[in-house]
């Protein structure tokens, strides 16, 4: 038992180290492209922006939407900015290329080296630049609306806990999704699915009811990826969420494992 | 010691049939019939530590996909596989550091990054220490000769440099397997020649166990003294390159330098000719009367200069494969090939796939 956990903790770093070797690769890469970099900037501070003004909008003839005040809807918004960010960095590109991967057999380079394929993809293609607007505006939309809504300092380690279970659910999610890829070989329409759904994450929760709240938080848990940090950080801290978001991150990241490796039983690979 | 164990290896892939045009594709979208390939069919073989084997075989013939199963790429459809005492599907990390596969039309390096940047990575996916990895680095980019090349994009090298990056990439973490596809498909002749000369010197020097496949003859002909040959799916034929000839090919090669025309009828009266320009011929001659040929050659005609020679394998290869897949088997037409291989079932639904 002790053995194995500190072999799991060897895996982890190994994991992180190889992590640094990927990120450090791909930002070369990226610097290659420099005008690319400045596009996709742009690109997101305007689309965050956009949002900003909807909801400023909204804000200006109530209120409270489901309970949430302005100030904390900027901290929800931005959440889904961080998190969707830290995606990014971590695995969100590569699935968005598995399909070229799968049809075209590249796929075959990441089986057949001792790191898993589904981390390897990700690593692979870390992008720093996909999401830097949203992140940084995020970042900025947090630290407003935190900073308004008076929660204490000590509300922050749980929020930046709560973001990884909110990242935890989101790869499954993800991994769950992708695992169809093996059969459609594109992945582009399943990615969108991906997309669509994220765009919900940006509204509370709480304005979901009955069947929709249910259908949001078990079969597919988006509602929750947002919400949750997000209250932390708003001072609406429920435990009883908290508990639900991190059993369903585990329930996701089980079945998603599951799904995904018996999908790669049917890689056929591409003739060469 | 046993390094590859193949029983009874299988591997049927399932596709869909669509008819041409616009309805075929809008009726397969309700309605598909299944159709199944049959790529390896009851393989089996076994190879030693150290060898250096080539599969041969037609496009399509099953060579890529038993190298993929081996590779834990493509589960089997049935069939039982060892590989340095590993099954390859499982994927286990430790079997992974001790093989490579260089696929000759992939690409494994990052395409806008110079190739030390790749072999880099790979230093850290397989965990080799730093001492180790300059060392073998070293060795390797010196036998290649790209020291120069290290720092330029991939995307700017040549096919050839790109392959001799391709395979230092693979051979970082010193694999004691290494699967070759086609590792000089599309190079020039002096890049070919490079690569066969690491290839072979590799093997010699490493005792790294090699399974190659290639079209081109010259490869196996100069690195294999063991081959395999794959057709729909079978092994036909697993042993020496040189009894190969013995066994498809029942002739030799006689060349002539004649000192005056002769008539054709009255040559063929000696073999069959393959081949006349001027004053020289080249006469195919059945081995059993091959020392008679030669003395009635020398005495009837006006011969200048004779020499006797092996039927290249490429020929060998060509008759063996020669015929189209639903006349094997039959009453053999074509000249020189008196055994014809063994019968092949052509149930098979598609071609191509492999």
């Amino acid at each position: 038992m002790k053995r194995s956990g500190i072999s799991a903790v060897c895996a982890v770093r190994r994991t992180f180290r190889l992590y640094g070797s990927f990120l450090a690769q791909n930002l070369k890469n990226e610097m290659v492209y420099r005008a690319n970099f400045v596009l996709l900037v742009g690109m997101d501070l305007f689309f965050m922006g956009i949002n900003v003004a909807f909801f400023a909008i909204l804000y200006a003839n109530v209120t409270t939407i489901g309970g949430w005040t302005f100030h904390q809807t900027l901290i929800l918004v931005g959440s889904v900015g961080l998190v969707r960010e830290a995606a990014y960095l971590l695995f969100r590109q590569g699935f968005l290329e598995l399909g070229d991967y799968v049809r075209t057999g590249q796929f075959d380079a990441l089986l057949v080296k001792p790191i898993r394929p589904n981390i390897h993809l990700g690593f692979r293609h870390v992008s720093l630049t996909e999401s830097l607007g949203e992140g940084l505006m995020g970042l900025a939309l947090v630290g407003y609306g935190f900073a308004h809504v008076g929660t204490g300092w000590a509300a922050i380690p749980l929020y930046v806990l709560m973001l990884g279970v909110s990242l935890v659910i989101y790869y499954a999610f993800c991994l769950a999704i992708n695992s169809a890829v093996f059969w459609i070989i594109k992945s582009q329409e399943l990615n969108s699915i991906v997309y669509t759904f994220m765009e919900t994450a940006r509204y509370p929760r709480d304005i979901y009811r009955g069947l929709g709240k249910a259908i949001f938080t078990f079969v597919i848990p988006i509602s929750l990826i947002a919400t949750v940090p997000a209250s932390v950080l708003a001072g609406r801290l429920d435990w009883g969420l908290i508990a639900l978001a991190v059993i369903v991150a585990v329930g996701m990241m089980s079945g998603a494992t599951v799904l995904w490796n018996w999908s790669l039983r049917h890689y056929s690979s591409a003739s060469s | 010691m046993e390094a590859i164990s193949v029983k009874g290896l299988n591997k049927t892939f399932d596709y869909f049939k669509k008819e041409p045009g616009l309805k075929g594709s809008l009726k397969s979208l309700f309605w598909r019939e299944t159709l199944y390939h049959h790529a390896v069919r009851d393989v089996s073989f076994s190879i030693e530590e150290g060898e250096l084997v080539g599969f041969l075989g037609p496009n399509g013939a099953g060579k890529t996909t038993t190298l993929k199963i081996l590779s834990g790429i493509l589960y089997p459809t049935s069939g039982e596989v060892t590989v340095l005492g590993h099954v390859p599907w499982k994927r286990e990390a430790a079997y992974q550091r001790q093989f490579s596969i260089v696929m000759g039309q992939k690409n494994q390096l990052w395409w806008d990054l110079p190739a030390r940047e790749s072999f880099a990575l790979n230093r850290d996916i397989y965990e080799i220490d730093r001492g180790r990895y300059e060392r073998i680095l070293g060795e390797l980019v010196e036998i290649m000769g790209i020291g120069h090349l290290l720092d330029v994009q991939v995307r700017k090298l040549s096919m050839g440099e790109r392959m001799k990056c391709e395979l230092i990439a693979a051979l970082l973490h010193q694999p004691r397997v290494l699967f070759l596809d086609e590792p000089t498909i599309g190079l020039d002749v002096v890049s070919q020649e490079n690569i066969r000369a690491f290839i072979e010197d590799y093997n010699r020097t490493q005792k790294t166990t090699v399974i190659l496949t290639s079209h081109y003859m010259r490869d196996v002909e100069r690195l294999c003294r063991r081959v395999l040959v794959i057709s729909d799916g079978r092994i036909i034929y697993d042993g020496g390159l040189a009894d190969l000839a013995d066994r498809y090919v029942d002739h030799k090669i006689v060349t002539l330098r004649l000192g005056r025309r002769v008539p054709d009828d009255v040559l063929a009266r000696f073999g069959r000719v393959s081949e006349q320009s001027g004053l020289s011929v080249t006469l195919e001659v059945p081995k059993k009367d091959l020392a008679q040929t030669a003395q009635a050659l020398l005495s009837a005609l006006p011969v200048e200069d004779l020499s006797i020679e092996e039927v290249a394998i490429e020929s060998v290869i060509a008759t063996m494969f020669g015929q189209r897949p639903g006349d094997r088997g039959e009453e053999n037409t074509t000249a020189g090939a008196a055994q014809p291989p063994p019968v092949v079932e052509s149930d098979r639904s598609v071609h191509g796939a492999g």
